[in-house]
């Protein structure tokens, strides 16, 4: 199953694993790369010297195009920004905030510029800052997100620009895909479903949360500190909820509560502290495969689905 | 200017009676960055310029300078 993005970037299935911040390893990305998608590291908050570890890894475990997801909210972003450029990683998924200042940098080198978009107003901004693609993600996705839902705003970022979109935020099975085709995009991202993937290094708690998660099991907090996520209800989420609604709380000492949790997840594993960030999508993911099974298994469902389309009214 | 922000502003928050000043910043006015983009997308259209968006700009005094900046 081929779209505009396969040619353009050299892959076989338009899928993207999302970049997610201590789990999209080398491991993981090149897992999905080799199974034909895009694989993508993500860079997250930790210093550059990690990302160049995990470069120099991928181009070990991959000949096929892989993918590098920089968080702009991070203390390191900068350096982030200039060991991507050092590397010549060719495709730059950008997430929490706008990557107008690194484009150039990226650019000049021939590097495809594909910015995470929450709302129309950005993403034609990115397509006028010389992206080549956007990822319009709503907020049932994990992580860190908007309002709008995927639903919304795929079809309204979609009639904006007329760069490709890739629809993210819900999309973890074939249905998923042939309804963002609908919406009119060219491809879809998904993180959630790549987390229990077998080749994820992420703590088997973290897998065992997602696995067991229902549809009313992940909630979004932090919107008072302007970037709220999204994550699995748990201890932590809770007193952090309670303390965001408790005016004598400070905004900084919120921001300071919700510090290395996620890390807290991911390789500790501790189920109460942690924070388990989770798309809504996380009750339809029951199963761990490996990368290849699940790309497989999502787009021949799709297909499957999209051929029988007529028969869906009269 | 401070006049023609103050309209958009304005009309963006639906607040007839907001008051701004070069210091005020976009925290104070409650602006997240999506709004900020939001925002600055609807200036061009005012200001009829092209605005380069910077992290930097935090305040409506360094919005005031770069539209000035756009507009030579």
């Amino acid at each position: 199953m081929k779209t505009i993005l396969c040619d353009a970037l050299g892959i076989k299935f338009p899928i993207f694993q999302g970049g997610m911040a201590w789990i999209s390893d080398a491991s993981l990305a090149a897992a999905v790369s080799n199974a034909g998608g895009l694989g993508i590291i993500a860079a997250g908050n930790a210093p550059a010297d990690f990302l160049l570890r995990e470069i120099r890894k991928i181009k070990s475990m991959t000949d096929k195009p892989f993918g590098v997801n920089i968080m702009l909210m991070s203390p390191y972003a900068e350096e982030v920004a200039q060991v991507i450029a050092d590397e010549k990683v060719k495709i730059i998924v950008t997430g929490a905030g706008n990557p107008a200042k690194y484009m150039k940098m990226w650019t000049e080198y021939g590097a495809k510029v594909i910015p995470v978009v929450a709302s129309v107003a950005l993403a034609k901004l990115m397509a006028r800052s010389g992206a080549f693609a956007v990822i319009s993600e709503g907020g049932e996705a994990g992580g860190h997100v908007g309002d709008i839902t995927t639903m919304a705003l795929v079809p309204q970022v979609c009639d904006a620009v007329n760069i490709p979109v890739i629809a993210a935020g819900g999309i973890a099975d074939g249905r998923g895909i042939a309804a963002a085709l609908m919406l009119g995009a060219s491809g879809v991202q998904v993180g959630t479903r790549f987390l229990v993937a077998t080749e994820c290094n992420v703590h088997e708690n973290y897998k065992s949360m997602v696995l067991k998660a229902k549809d009313i099991d992940t909630v979004s907090t932090g919107k008072r500190l302007g970037h709220p996520v999204r994550a699995i209800k748990n201890n932590f989420v809770r007193e952090f909820s309670s303390k965001e609604y408790d005016n004598s709380v400070s905004d900084s000492e919120l921001e300071k509560f919700g510090e290395g949790r996620l890390k807290l997840a991911a390789t500790d594993g501790d189920t109460k502290e942690g924070c388990f960030l989770s798309g809504q999508i996380a009750g339809l993911v029951n199963r761990e495969q490996t990368a290849k099974e699940i790309i497989e298994e999502m787009f021949s469902q799709a297909k499957e689905i999209l051929g029988k389309a007529g028969s869906f009214y009269e | 200017m401070i006049e023609q922000l103050t309209k958009v502003l304005r009309a963006y928050k639906s607040d007839d009676t907001l008051q701004i000043s070069e210091t005020t910043t976009f925290t104070e006015l409650g602006l997240d960055s999506l709004d900020t983009v939001q925002l600055l997308m609807e200036l061009e259209d005012e200001f009829g310029v092209t605005i380069e968006v910077s992290n930097a700009m935090t305040d409506i005094g360094a919005l005031m300078a770069v539209i000035e900046a756009a507009k030579k």
